[in-house]
C-alpha cells in the first residue's frame, strides 16, 4: 500500500482483437468515467450558475493543475509543489501580455498572441525548475521546488513593475473568440470542462507511449535507465516542461474563472493544498487529482457552515484539511484511489465466495 | 545449428551493422590506461591498464574487493576514472555520460539484478529495446505489429522466459531475474558486453543455459565477464585478467592461470571444482 | 590472509594530506578564488575605508552592520537549520514540520518568560517542550513507516498544517516579543572601526550585546555537536547513519532509540531557535514557514546532512539577507533565491554535501 505503487493502466502494444465484441468490452470496462463524462456534459441543465462555475468548474481547474503534479509525482517519482507556481506564472502573464484593469502595466495584446506566450513563459519556467532538481536526489525535489514556489511569492509580493506587488491584477476577463463570449457561465464552464478532460485523455494515453514508459522506468531505476541508453536527465526535464503545459493551461482557465490574480494565488499555503489535494485523491491514476479537487471544493464551499453547525469555530477550516490529510497519508497513502481499489476487490472476493 | 544458437541469430543478435562496424573498429574494443579511482582516501584501482580486442571474451578474475566491479563502472561509465582514459573502440569515451556509451554499443549486466520491479517482462525488455533505438520520446503508443515488439518477444524465449512475460518482475523467481537481466543486456545491436557476476544464484541448469547462450553469441560480439565461479568463467573465455588490491596481477590464457602456482595460492579452496 | 604480495586483502591507500588539502589540490583556482575573498572582507572589517571608497560603496557603518547584523542572523539560522539537517541525514525525512517547532518553542519560551521571569530558564523550557513533540512524532508515527521516505514527509506537512493553525488559535496573530535580560541589553563596543573623524578620532562600533551572545552560544553549541557527533559513539553511529543508510540495519533495535534521540534533540535545537528569534525579532504566525523556508534554503545551499554545511549555509545566508535589506530592499529575497539556483546548478549536492 505504498504512496507512489504501480500505476495502473493498459499493457503496451495492446492487442488487436475483432471490433465488436473489442468496444462493447471498453464500454463496459470504462463504464464508471463515461457515466462522470455524461453527468458533466449535462450538468447545465440541472445546476446553476455558482455550482457550474465555482465548484464545478474551479474543481475541474484545481484538478487539472493538480494532474500536473500527479503526472511528475506518479509517475516520474518527483513530487513538484512548484505546479500551482507555474500555473501562476502563465495567469499572470495572460494578465500581463493581454487584458486587465491596469493599463500601465498590461499590453492588451490580442488571446491568440497572449496565451502562447503565457504557455511557453510558464513552460520555460517548469523546465528551468525541472532542470534544477532533476540531478539531485527524489526526496529533495519537494524541497527545492517549495523554496522555488515561495521566492516567486516573494517576487509577486515585492515586484510592482510587472507584478503589481500586494494587489495584483484584476479584470482578466476570457476572450470573445470564434463568435462565442467565453466570459459567459456556461461556455466557460464547457471550456473548462474541455481542456479537463483532453489533459485527463492525452495524461492516460502518454502513460503508456515510449515516452511515459520511459518516465515510469526512470522513476523505479534510473541507474538502469542510464545503462540500457537513456538520458535520465532529459528525459526528466522533459516531463517538467509537459506537466506544465497541462498547469499552464490550468492556470490560464482559472485567471479567466476568477478573474484577478494576487501573491496570494500562488501563496505556500495554496500551494501546499494542491499538494494534499493529489495525495487525497490518489497519485495512482490521472483521476485521482480530479476526485481530490472535488473534496477539497466541497468542503471548502461548504465547511465553515458545517462546521459551526457542529459547534466548532469556523475559523479552523485548515485543522480540518491537515487532519483530513494525515487521516489519508497514515491510513491510505494510495489515497482515495486506494480505497476505491481496496473497496471493490473486498466485493469481489465476497461476491466470490457466496457464489455469482 | 543448436537450438539456442537459432534463437540467438532469431533474436537478430547478430547484426550486421554491428558486425561491419566491429569489424572494421580500428585497434581494441576496450582500451584502458592508467586508469585510477579513489573513494575519498581509498584506491579502489591504481594504474589500470588494459585492452580487450573486438570479439575477444575475457574473463577478470579476483577475490572481493579487488577492484573488478569498480573496473566495469569506470568502463560503462557509472562512475568517471580518477585519472587516466577509457576507449571504446577507439573513441576516448572517458567523459561520455553512460547513455552516450549504450548509444555505442556497450552494454552491462548487474551483480544483483537492477530491474524494473513494477513492470512487466514485457516492458522491461521493451525499455531495453526502445533505450537503444529511436523513439524514445516518442508520444504515440507502439502498436503489437511494431517491429520493435518481435525483437522483444525473441530476446524473452532467448532466456526462456516466455511463460512469464506479462508477469511483473517483482513476482519472479531469483533464477528467472537473473534470465531477464542478461536479455536486458541483448538488446539492440550490442558491440560489446560486460557481465557482472551473472551465474550468481543461478541454478546448475540454469547455469548449463547460461554458458550455451554466452558462447553462442556472434563472433563479433565481445564480452568481459566477472565471475566468482571459475567453472563457469573459464568455460567462456579464451583470456583471463587477476586483479589484486585495485591493481592487475596477471594475463593469461584459461589454462595457463589455472595451472598457475601464484593464482592458486590466492585462490587456496575458493570456486574450483 | 597472507599473499604473494604481503599485506591484506584489504586495499587501503593512506592519502597524502586530509580532505581539506585534497579539496585545495583538485580545485587551485576556487581555493585561490576564497583565499583571496576572505582577504578582501578583512581588509573591509578591519581598516578604515578612505574617502573615495566610501563615496563608491557607502558608509562602512552601514556595511559592518549588515555583516554583523548577517552573521549573527547566520548563527540563529544555524541552530533551526542544523536540527533540520540531521533529521534528514539520518533518517532522510525532510521534517516539514520543522518551523512549526521553531514556533512552538519562541511561543513555550516567551510563556515560560512571562510565568518565571528567568530567560534562560525559557530555553531549557523550549528546548523540553519540542523535544517531547519531536519524541512523540519519531516514536508514535515514523517508527511505523520505516523507510517511506516520502510518507513520512508528507506526515510531517500534515502536522505543520495542524500545528500551526492550533498556535493561531491560542496565542493569535500578533507579534511576542520576549525580553532581552537586563544583564544583556545595551551596546558593547568593539575594536572594529566604522568611521574616522574630521578630527582624526577613530569612531568605533558599538553592537547590541544579547546579539554577541547568542551567536557566542550558537557556536559553542556547534562546536558541542562536532564533538558529540566525531568523539563518542553515538556520534559515530549517527555518522555512519548518515553516510551509508544501510550499515543501520546492521545495529539492530538501537536504530529506534538513535533515531528518536536525533528527532528529540533537532527538535528541541528548533525550539530554543524559537526563544532566540523571540529575543532577536519577534514571534508571530507566519514565521513558521519564513523559518521553514530558511531552514530549506540553508541546507540546500550548505549541503544535505552536513553540520559544517548548516554552519556554512546559515552564515551565506544570513549575511545574503541582511545585505539583500540593506543595499537592494526591493529584491532581498531574489538574493537568497539566486544563490540557491546558483548552488543548485553547480554543485547539486550543497558546497558541503557528499555524493
Amino acid at each position: 500500500m505504498a504512496l507512489l505503487q504501480g500505476t495502473d493502466s493498459a499493457p503496451i502494444g495492446g492487442q488487436q482483437a475483432e471490433h465488436s465484441g473489442a468496444l462493447s468490452r471498453w464500454v463496459s470496462q470504462h463504464s464508471p468515467i463515461l457515466i462522470l463524462g455524461l453527468v458533466l456534459v449535462l450538468l447545465p441543465a440541472i445546476a446553476g450558475e455558482f455550482i457550474l462555475v465555482q465548484v464545478v468548474g474551479w474543481a475541474m481547474i484545481l484538478g487539472m493543475i493538480a494532474l500536473s503534479l500527479m503526472f511528475l509525482g506518479g509517475y516520474g517519482g518527483m513530487v513538484s509543489l512548484a505546479q500551482m507556481t507555474v500555473a501562476g506564472v502563465a495567469g499572470y502573464m495572460v494578465a500581463v501580455f493581454g487584458a486587465s484593469s491596469l493599463p500601465y502595466v498590461s499590453l492588451f495584446w490580442p488571446w491568440w498572441v497572449a496565451v502562447p506566450i503565457a504557455i511557453a513563459i510558464a513552460v520555460a519556467f517548469g523546465a528551468l525548475t525541472g532542470a534544477l532538481s532533476a540531478r539531485t536526489e527524489g526526496i529533495y525535489t519537494i524541497m527545492i521546488t517549495l523554496a522555488i514556489a515561495a521566492a516567486f511569492f516573494y517576487l509577486t509580493l515585492q515586484n510592482w513593475p510587472i507584478f503589481n506587488g500586494f494587489n495584483g491584477f484584476t479584470t482578466i476577463p476570457a476572450p470573445i473568440a470564434f463568435g462565442v463570449n467565453w466570459k459567459r457561465p456556461l461556455p466557460l464552464y464547457y471550456l473548462i470542462l474541455f481542456f479537463a478532460a483532453l489533459s485527463y485523455i492525452v495524461v492516460l494515453y502518454v502513460s503508456r507511449t515510449p515516452f511515459g514508459l520511459a518516465l515510469q522506468g526512470v522513476r523505479d531505476n534510473p541507474r538502469r535507465m542510464e545503462a540500457i541508453g537513456y538520458n535520465v536527465t532529459a528525459h526528466r526535464i522533459a516531463a517538467w516542461a509537459f506537466a506544465a503545459i497541462i498547469a499552464a493551461v490550468g492556470g490560464i482557465l482559472l485567471v479567466w474563472q476568477n478573474n484577478q490574480i494576487s501573491p496570494f494565488s500562488v501563496g505556500v499555503d495554496v500551494v501546499i493544498n494542491l499538494l494534499i489535494i493529489a495525495v487525497v485523491g490518489g497519485l495512482g491514476h490521472p483521476i485521482g487529482p480530479f476526485i481530490g479537487a472535488i473534496i477539497y471544493v466541497i468542503l471548502r464551499t461548504f465547511a465553515l457552515d458545517a462546521l459551526v453547525a457542529v459547534g466548532l469555530d469556523g475559523r479552523r477550516f485548515q485543522t480540518l484539511i491537515g487532519l483530513g490529510f494525515l487521516v489519508i497519508v497514515l491510513f491510505s497513502p494510495d489515497g482515495v484511489i486506494g480505497l476505491w481499489h481496496r473497496w471493490s476487490a473486498r466485493i469481489r472476493t465476497s461476491r466470490g465466495r457466496n457464489g455469482r | 545449428m543448436s537450438a539456442i544458437a537459432e534463437r540467438v541469430a532469431a533474436a537478430g543478435i547478430g547484426n550486421a551493422i554491428a558486425e561491419r562496424m566491429a569489424a572494421a573498429g580500428a585497434g581494441n574494443a576496450i582500451e584502458l590506461r592508467g586508469v585510477s579511482r579513489f573513494f575519498g582516501a581509498l584506491a579502489a584501482l591504481t594504474d589500470i591498464t588494459l585492452s580487450v580486442g573486438p570479439g575477444e571474451r575475457r574473463a577478470v578474475l579476483g577475490s572481493n574487493g579487488a577492484g573488478k566491479t569498480t573496473l566495469l563502472n569506470c568502463v560503462t561509465g557509472d562512475f568517471p576514472p580518477t585519472s587516466g582514459t577509457v576507449r571504446f573502440f577507439g573513441e576516448d569515451v572517458t567523459t561520455l555520460p553512460p547513455h552516450e556509451r549504450i548509444r555505442r554499443g556497450l552494454r552491462r549486466t548487474y551483480q544483483i539484478s537492477l530491474l524494473f520491479s513494477r513492470l512487466t517482462v514485457r516492458e522491461n525488455v521493451y525499455l531495453a529495446c526502445r533505450g537503444v533505438s529511436r523513439g524514445r520520446f516518442s508520444f504515440i503508443r507502439t502498436r503489437a505489429s511494431d517491429a520493435i515488439m518481435q525483437s522483444v518477444v525473441d530476446l524473452v524465449s532467448l532466456v526462456h522466459l516466455e511463460s512469464v512475460i506479462d508477469r511483473l518482475v517483482g513476482e519472479l523467481a531469483h533464477g528467472q531475474q537473473r534470465q531477464l537481466e542478461i536479455a536486458l543486456a541483448l538488446a539492440g545491436a550490442p558491440r560489446f558486453i560486460l557481465f557482472d557476476e551473472p551465474a550468481a544464484g543461478l541454478s546448475p541448469n540454469e547455469r548449463g543455459d547460461l554458458v550455451a547462450i554466452l558462447t553462442a553469441l556472434p563472433a563479433h560480439i565481445g564480452y568481459i565477464i566477472i565471475e566468482h565461479d571459475m567453472d563457469v568463467a573459464l568455460r567462456v573465455v579464451e583470456s583471463v585478467t587477476m586483479m589484486h588490491n585495485g591493481r592487475i596481477f596477471k594475463e593469461g590464457s584459461p589454462s595457463e592461470i589455472e595451472a598457475d602456482p601464484e593464482v592458486q595460492e590466492l585462490y587456496l579452496g575458493g570456486g574450483h571444482g | 590472509m597472507a599473499t604473494a604480495f604481503g599485506g591484506d586483502s584489504g586495499a587501503r591507500v593512506p592519502a597524502r594530506g586530509d580532505a581539506l588539502g585534497r579539496w585545495v589540490g583538485h580545485h587551485p583556482i576556487a581555493a585561490l578564488a576564497v583565499a583571496v575573498a576572505i582577504i578582501v572582507v578583512l581588509w573591509l572589517v578591519l581598516a578604515p575605508w578612505p574617502a573615495g571608497f566610501e563615496d563608491v560603496f557607502g558608509r562602512k557603518r552601514l556595511f559592518i552592520n549588515a555583516l554583523f547584523n548577517g552573521i549573527t542572523l547566520g548563527g540563529l539560522y544555524y541552530l533551526v537549520a542544523s536540527g533540520f539537517t540531521l533529521i534528514f541525514g539520518l533518517m532522510r525525512n525532510v521534517n516539514l514540520a520543522h518551523g512549526s517547532l521553531y514556533l512552538f518553542g519562541g511561543y513555550m519560551g516567551y510563556e515560560a518568560t512571562q510565568w518565571t521571569g528567568s530567560w534562560l530558564f525559557s530555553y531549557v523550557v523550549a528546548f523540553a517542550c519540542c523535544a517531547v513533540i519531536g519524541i512523540a512524532m519519531q516514536f508514535l508515527i515514523f517508527r511505523r513507516m520505516e523507510g517511506e521516505d516520502l510518507r513520512q514527509t508528507l506526515v510531517t506537512l500534515g502536522l505543520s498544517i495542524v500545528f500551526s493553525d492550533l498556535m493561531v488559535w491560542v496565542w493569535g496573530g500578533n507579534a511576542i516579543q520576549i525580553d532581552t535580560p537586563d544583564s544583556l541589553l545595551g551596546p558593547l563596543p568593539t575594536p572594529i572601526v566604522v568611521a574616522v573623524r574630521s578630527s582624526g578620532e577613530a569612531v568605533f562600533l558599538q553592537y547590541p550585546r544579547v546579539r554577541l551572545v547568542i551567536f557566542a552560544a550558537a557556536v559553542l553549541i556547534g562546536i558541542a555537536m562536532w564533538l558529540a557527533l566525531h568523539r563518542t559513539r553515538i556520534g559515530v553511529m549517527i555518522r555512519a547513519g548518515v553516510d551509508d543508510r544501510d550499515m543501520l540495519s546492521v545495529l539492530g533495535y538501537r536504530v529506534q532509540l538513535l533515531f528518536v534521540l536525533v528527532f528529540a534533540v533537532g527538535a528541541g535545537l528548533a525550539g530554543m531557535a524559537g526563544v532566540v528569534g523571540g529575543t532577536f525579532q519577534s514571534i508571530s504566525l507566519g514565521e513558521d514557514t519564513h523559518f521553514l523556508l530558511a531552514s530549506l534554503t540553508v541546507v540546500i545551499v550548505g549541503g544535505m546532512g552536513s553540520i559544517p554545511g548548516a554552519a556554512l549555509g546559515a552564515v551565506i545566508i544570513g549575511c545574503a539577507e541582511q545585505f539583500g535589506q540593506t543595499y537592494f530592499q526591493n529584491y532581498a529575497t531574489m538574493l537568497t533565491f539566486l544563490i540557491m539556483v546558483l548552488v543548485l546548478a553547480i554543485r547539486p549536492q550543497g558546497l558541503l554535501g557528499r555524493r
